[in-house]
């Protein structure tokens, strides 16, 4: 019945593209430059945005650690199903140097807990624009800083991107951000300064980290031989000071390298103990990436990213969690105690729950562009390895865009691994997720 | 009948034509307005609408400004260093010449054009009838295209036609000049590019200029920094 109804709104708009397609047929190439003078006229307001319907399909794994932890007194079969939409507004106005800019998400879903909806304000800034060498903006805003595709180290200042979805955006934070240019004939080219002001109350950016602080965050960029170098830091006391370089160079015209280098000197690592207790160590950590991307004569697109995060969980924090979870729920069978099902799930919310929470990790991407002449078409797998613990994801996609504005992707995605792994021990086996937008 | 001259090896008048070739396309320092269409086999087409700033031999920024799909993309390319703003991404990513952001026949390279003899030595360059044609290699092995071979109207000093080619000799595409105007302010070039490739027999791409215009930009204008702000210039 679950997987009918799936299936049923893949059929909808396969069929609605099929009635779609010849309204945009035939076209008569024109040229008339008056026409397009007049669709050039600036205003000084912008509203935009998409509106997305995704229906995911979800293949339980009921032997997996997280299975247990959500529905240890539940049973929702072999398969959970998910319908998603979402609204998000764009919006923008200038006038002379001053500008204001919003990015909002309206979400709608209906899943095995019934429907819910959530209201996110992910960015809401006013700028201040005097020339191109200066800018200053106050307000919600994202600073997404470094050269990594899935990863970052260096972000000192935002939120962690989904590396399942890297290219999505992140929820800003409030704070104040300058950005001071100069450019230079000679092997440096661009020299670039933004100094950033993050406040955390109980309030505000609660999530950055302790509240009641003033924080400080820079990043010094320059172009020099021809080469991308930032040097980045952060200090405050709402997180541990933090340095930060990162680098980004094109190779040939097919070949482009990049890394990223963070060091936390002092930093809390959080460990959990075998009765699933969480408990913090100051220690020096190091994280890093490095990556390349390379592009085929016939148009194929392959990324390669290291990620080492040294701040992140291993193999024996692995073990006594997954552990912990099947004694947990051997308790649960055996006396109907859910406590420590529920501590796991606390814990599960906390440093379990940040994107790809373990220590070494290699990406890959393989693309191709417009294969057989199809316009607009992209087919594409990555797969993110856990390369402690040798589990894996793996996820074929097709991205289309058969009309303007109207964009589909299909998505299955695999986990495979053993017990105790990573991947191994996640919610589900596989999913499969068709995604459409449309642009206005 | 139709060879009348021809400069073999590295051509000094050759580079002289190209250099006036590129002015008569542009000036030093400039803004405009593009329409990019993509035309399928069976009729369907796509168009794209971006403003693009230019300074110099090889500076040039563009946004585009529809289709809402594409909105807020922004592109920047410094000599041979090309990158790619995307506003969801929120940070530009290096990108290469042989990409393309648009798709359809016209890549990076295209879109964000270098002055021709900035990327380009002229070899050789013959006369036919009333047209010079220019035989130029490229200077390093970064360009997106090792070879061109450019028709040039000996009066107007303007292309009409480039064959792009490959390492191997192989033809990847031909640009077609078309439809000169005057864009005021002495600017008189062709309004439109046309160009198809036997790499994609059917499909066809059209990129026409509007708007053309002198303008003072600061070199701060073309830096990574910048990008997400180009529209500003509009």
């Amino acid at each position: 019945m679950k997987r009918t109804l799936f299936a049923f709104s893949v059929y909808v708009v396969c069929l609605l593209l099929t009635f779609l397609q010849p309204a945009f047929g035939e076209y008569e190439y024109g040229f008339d430059l008056s026409e397009i003078e007049k669709e050039v006229e600036k205003k000084p307001y912008h509203i935009g945005g998409f509106l997305e319907f995704r229906p995911v399909l979800f293949g339980l794994d009921k032997d997996s650690a997280f299975y247990k932890i959500k529905f240890y007194d539940k049973d929702e079969g072999s398969t959970l199903e998910q319908y998603n939409s979402r609204l998000r507004l764009e919006g923008s106005y200038h006038k002379g140097i001053v500008g204001a800019f919003f990015r909002a998400d309206s979400t709608l879903w209906y899943g095995y807990e019934g429907w819910d909806g959530d209201i996110t304000l992910l960015e809401g800034f006013l700028a201040l624009k005097p020339g191109p060498s200066f800018a200053l903006e106050a307000g919600k805003r994202v600073a997404q800083w470094g050269k990594g595709y899935a990863f970052n180290t260096v972000n000192f200042v935002s939120r962690p991107k989904d590396p399942d979805d890297p290219t999505e955006p992140v929820e800003g934070y409030y704070l104040a951000i300058a950005d001071w240019i100069k450019s230079f004939g000679g092997p440096l080219k661009t020299l670039a300064f933004t100094p950033v002001i993050l406040p955390v109350t109980e309030s505000i950016n609660d999530k950055f980290g302790e509240p009641d602080h003033i924080n400080f965050a820079a990043k010094l960029y320059g172009l020099l031989w021809d080469t991308d170098i930032d040097l980045l830091f952060f200090t405050g006391k709402s997180r541990t000071t933090r340095y930060g370089m990162d680098f980004a160079r094109n190779i040939t015209e097919n070949l482009a390298i990049h890394g990223e280098f963070a060091w936390l000197p002092g930093f809390d690592k959080k460990s959990i103990d075998s009765q699933g207790r969480l408990y913090t160590q100051k220690s020096d950590i190091m994280k890093y990436l490095l990556g390349i991307r390379y592009l085929t004569t016939n148009n194929m697109t392959f990324i390669l990213e290291y990620y080492h995060n040294g701040a992140g969980l291993d193999s024996n924090d692995a073990d006594n969690f997954y552990s912990f979870v099947d004694r947990a729920y051997d308790k649960y069978l055996s006396t109907g105690n859910s406590s420590d099902l529920n501590k796991a799930a606390k814990l599960s919310q906390g440093s379990l729950s940040t994107f790809k929470p373990f220590r070494n990790y290699l990406y890959f991407r393989g693309s191709w562009s417009e294969p057989f002449d199809i316009l607009y078409f992209t087919p594409a797998v990555f797969s993110i390895i856990n390369l402690n613990d040798r589990s894996l994801s793996i996820t074929p996609e097709l991205m289309y865009n058969p009309i303007t504005n109207l964009q589909l992707r299909l998505r299955g995605g695999l986990l495979i691994g053993g017990k105790n792994t990573e991947f191994g021990e996640k919610q589900n086996d596989y999913k499969v997720e068709l995604r459409v937008r449309y642009f206005f | 009948m139709c060879l009348c001259l021809a400069v073999p090896a590295h051509s000094d008048d050759g580079d002289a034509i190209l250099k006036k070739v590129d002015r008569n396309l542009n000036p030093e320092v400039f803004e405009m307005y593009r329409k990019l269409i993509n035309l399928e086999p069976d009729g369907s087409k796509k168009e794209f609408i971006m403003f693009t700033i230019k300074k110099g031999r090889d500076r040039i920024a563009s946004v585009f400004l529809s289709p809402a799909s594409e909105k807020g993309r922004a592109t920047l390319r410094l000599g041979e260093n090309m990158w790619l703003y995307i506003p969801n991404v929120g940070k530009p990513i290096r990108i290469t010449s042989l990409q393309s952001v648009t798709g359809g026949v016209f890549n990076n390279a295209d879109i964000m054009r270098l002055d021709y003899s900035a990327e380009y030595n002229c070899e050789k360059m013959e006369q036919q009838e009333d047209l010079l044609v220019l035989h130029l290699k490229a200077k390093t092995r970064s360009v997106a295209y090792d070879s061109l071979k450019m028709w040039v109207d000996d009066k107007k000093l303007l292309p009409s036609k480039i064959e792009c080619f490959a390492s191997s000799g192989m033809l990847i595409k031909t640009l077609y000049f078309k439809k000169v105007k005057d864009f005021g302010d002495g600017i008189v070039r062709p309004a439109v590019i046309e160009t198809d490739s036997p790499l994609h027999k059917g499909y066809k791409s059209i990129m026409i200029f509007a708007k053309m215009k002198k303008r003072d930009l600061p070199d701060e204008a073309f830096t990574l920094n910048f990008l997400s702000r180009v529209e500003s210039l509009r």
